[in-house]
């Protein structure tokens, strides 16, 4: 851990309110995540993973506390800023693909460029790069719901990377797949992270996969972290 | 986000949901039809009474009365225009008078309007008219519209012009027909021989007046056409117009009406008014103010076209408040649409936030949706107006026909309509999906996420 964090948060907690009473999903959450690392965040469900990592993804706002990203100061930015660092900083992957289902593969991984105003032929041009990155060139054209679970989470790979940002949130990637596809994404977020310095931070209980290929682990119960462990 | 994938983005999820764009946009399409036939046909009787008037010379037309009388005017809360100038009292519109009027310069004729009542009868069917007395000059003008035969050559020519619907009534169905016939008008005049023995006693205890009738036989030279609109409000206006020569010849009453009888003055009997033509719309107002240093009131139908054109302005908008009820219901209808439509895609909405859009993206992604659907319905609305319109013209010209009259556009479709109506149409929808833009790019990323 002798790189400088490329994620810096500091006394991190988010609170709900119920109805009336007010849930604190996240307290006092101090974390840094060096650059290129893969880290995994564990803890039963309701420990506040997910909202660990909407917050790191920029999709929610902290209550209090403050986020880091790359330099930038990512809990004070307003909507616009927001969406800007969603688009350029930080791509997210999630449990249940989030993919558009009226689109192909190919279209899929555009959509981030459209919204970075990238003209049509050089999105085409990259989308396909990316997927066949991914080894899914083969599928371009075919909707989400032509696609098995594991080939639509590497379309939400490839969609993710598109914009080339420096971090990649996976958010429980696994938890609708088999073990065996399990594997392969997982590898396939390693390698990513090998191959292009590209920052992990993943939300998963998968207690095998996190030992085999997570370098840093960091462990919530209740919105708070218990532990934090670290391979070299 | 760019122009042409914003365009894109709303065109692909339209056509996702054909069905429901096409319920929505057919509901603009009515409402934008229901505005463009209202409005064209506003415009329409604009055009149609703006024509009859300048075709039937009314804007070179002054009317002149004697001193005193009152100038209709719109406005009952003045009876009397003071911008008209009212002559003073005692002017007497005679002869003289009008022979006095036809020599200011600009004046091409001028003659008294002079109408008595006459028993009219064609081949044994009879009605009391008004018969008309027109100069020759005026009845060969667009004044007097002869569709059948011609106009009388010369003001003592032995023949009279009827109107065609006078023609029909009297049992000639075909104009061309009636030309040529022998019309009989039988004029009432006064016994001066029995006027002269009656005493009053007489008169009020009912032994009737003393009158006489004298029976004349006229051919019938030509027969005028039935004009749109009665032609508008024409200085010729009764069914049978006779040359002043031969009316001279005709013994009858000077009077149309008791109320000739106040204006003898002087034991002269003036004419109750007299019509001007003028050569040009440029003589109106030097001729009026010689015309009042006579003394007398003037009216020239001109002066009152602005007031017309407000009544038609007037119409427009009651015609087009009309209109735009349909529109108000057009434009909740796609408001209803695109916020059903904020919720049905609310996960894709989420999706899109998630991966970089801005909320200024997705708000344009749901404008462009609702413009298309405007600009949809507005061309289709069009093209219903005008096919509405059409109908509607042939079903009544259909009847209109059968009671003789000429078909006539009754919708008038400049190019501006068509313009305005999609351009309008467009702004409803770009309004209507403000709030359902705004309501769409308030969505937060985490709960549509989340959402199944």
């Amino acid at each position: 851990m002798n790189a400088p964090p490329i994620i810096q948060t500091r006394s991190l907690a988010k609170t709900y309110l119920i109805g009336d009473v007010r849930v604190a999903a996240l307290e006092d959450v101090t974390l840094a995540v060096a650059e290129g690392r893969f880290m995994a965040v564990t803890g039963a469900s309701g420990s506040g993973k997910s909202t660990l990592l909407n917050l790191l993804g920029g999709l929610d706002t902290p209550s209090a506390g403050t986020i880091e990203v790359d330099g930038a100061l990512v809990s004070a930015m307003n909507r616009e800023a927001l969406a800007r660092y969603r688009r350029f900083g930080a791509g997210m992957i999630f449990q249940s693909f989030n993919l558009v289902p009226a689109r192909t593969a190919l279209e899929n991984v555009e959509l981030p460029l459209v919204f970075s105003n990238v003209d049509k032929k050089e999105r085409k041009r990259r989308a396909a790069e990316l997927l066949e990155k991914v080894g899914l060139a083969h599928r371009a054209n075919h909707r989400p719901s032509q696609l098995s679970g594991g080939e639509q989470q590497r379309v939400a790979v490839a969609r993710a990377l598109a914009n080339g940002p420096r971090l990649l949130l996976a958010d429980e990637p696994t938890g609708n797949l088999d073990s065996r596809t399990s594997r392969e994404i997982v590898g396939l977020l390693a390698e990513l992270n090998r191959g292009r310095r590209l920052t992990v931070v993943m939300v998963s209980h998968e207690e095998s996969l996190v030992r085999e290929y997570a370098h840093d682990v960091v462990r919530l119960r209740d919105g708070r972290i218990v532990g934090t462990e670290s391979r070299a | 986000m760019r122009f042409t994938d914003a365009v894109e983005f709303a065109l692909a999820s339209l056509r996702k949901r054909r069905l429901r764009t096409l319920l929505t946009a057919s509901g603009v399409m009515i409402g934008i039809g229901a505005l463009v036939s209202m409005i064209s046909f506003g415009k329409g009787m604009q055009k149609n009474v703006t024509e009859a008037f300048k075709a039937s010379d009314l804007f070179t037309t002054l009317m002149v009365m004697p001193g005193g009388a009152d100038v209709p005017s719109r406005d009952p809360a003045r009876p009397r225009r003071p911008a008209e100038t009212a002559g003073r009292a005692g002017a007497v519109l005679d002869d003289a008078a009008v022979d006095e009027i036809s020599q200011i310069p600009g004046v091409r004729t001028a003659y008294p309007d002079v109408s008595f009542p006459a028993l009219i009868a064609l081949e044994g069917e009879e009605e009391f008219r008004l018969v008309q007395v027109v100069p020759a000059a005026v009845a060969a003008s667009n004044a007097v519209r002869v569709g059948w035969g011609r106009a009388y050559a010369s003001d003592d020519e032995e023949g009279v012009v009827v109107s065609r619907s006078l023609a029909r009534r009297l049992g000639t169905d075909e104009p061309a027909a009636a030309v040529g016939k022998t019309l009989r008008i039988t004029s009432v005049s006064i016994d001066l021989g029995e006027l002269a023995s009656l005493d009053l006693a007489g008169l009020f205890s009912g032994k009737g007046l003393p009158v006489a009738r004298e029976v004349y036989d006229f051919p019938i030279v030509g027969v005028t056409e039935i004009t749109a609109f009665g032609g508008g409000p024409s200085p010729v206006q009764n069914d049978v117009i006779i040359p002043p020569g031969t009316a001279r010849r005709i013994k009858r009453l000077p009077i149309t009406s008791i109320w000739d009888l106040f204006r003898l003055r002087d034991g002269r009997l003036g004419y109750s008014a007299a019509s001007v033509k003028l050569g040009s719309l440029r003589d109106l107002e030097p001729v009026k103010s010689r015309v009042s240093e006579m003394g007398f009131t003037t009216f020239a139908l001109a002066d009152q076209f602005d007031e017309i054109t407000k009544a038609f302005y007037f119409m427009d908008m009651i015609l087009a408040a009309v209109g735009m009820i349909a529109i108000v219901v057009a434009a909740l209808g796609i408001v209803n649409t695109m916020v059903m439509s904020i919720l049905e895609r609310f996960r894709e909405i989420g999706v899109m936030k998630a991966v970089g859009a801005g909320d200024g993206d997705i708000r344009r992604i749901f404008f462009f949706e609702s413009g298309t659907i405007g600009l949809l319905g507005g061309a289709a609305g069009c093209v219903l107006g005008w096919a509405v319109s059409l109908v509607i013209n042939r079903v009544v010209n259909f009847y209109m026909a059968r009671q003789g009259m000429p078909d006539i556009d009754y919708f008038a479709f400049p190019f501006w309509i068509f313009l305005g109506a999609v351009g309008f149409s467009l702004l409803v929808s770009l309004v209507s999906g403000i709030y359902p833009a705004r309501r769409a790019a308030r969505v937060d990323p985490v709960i549509a996420l989340r959402h199944d």
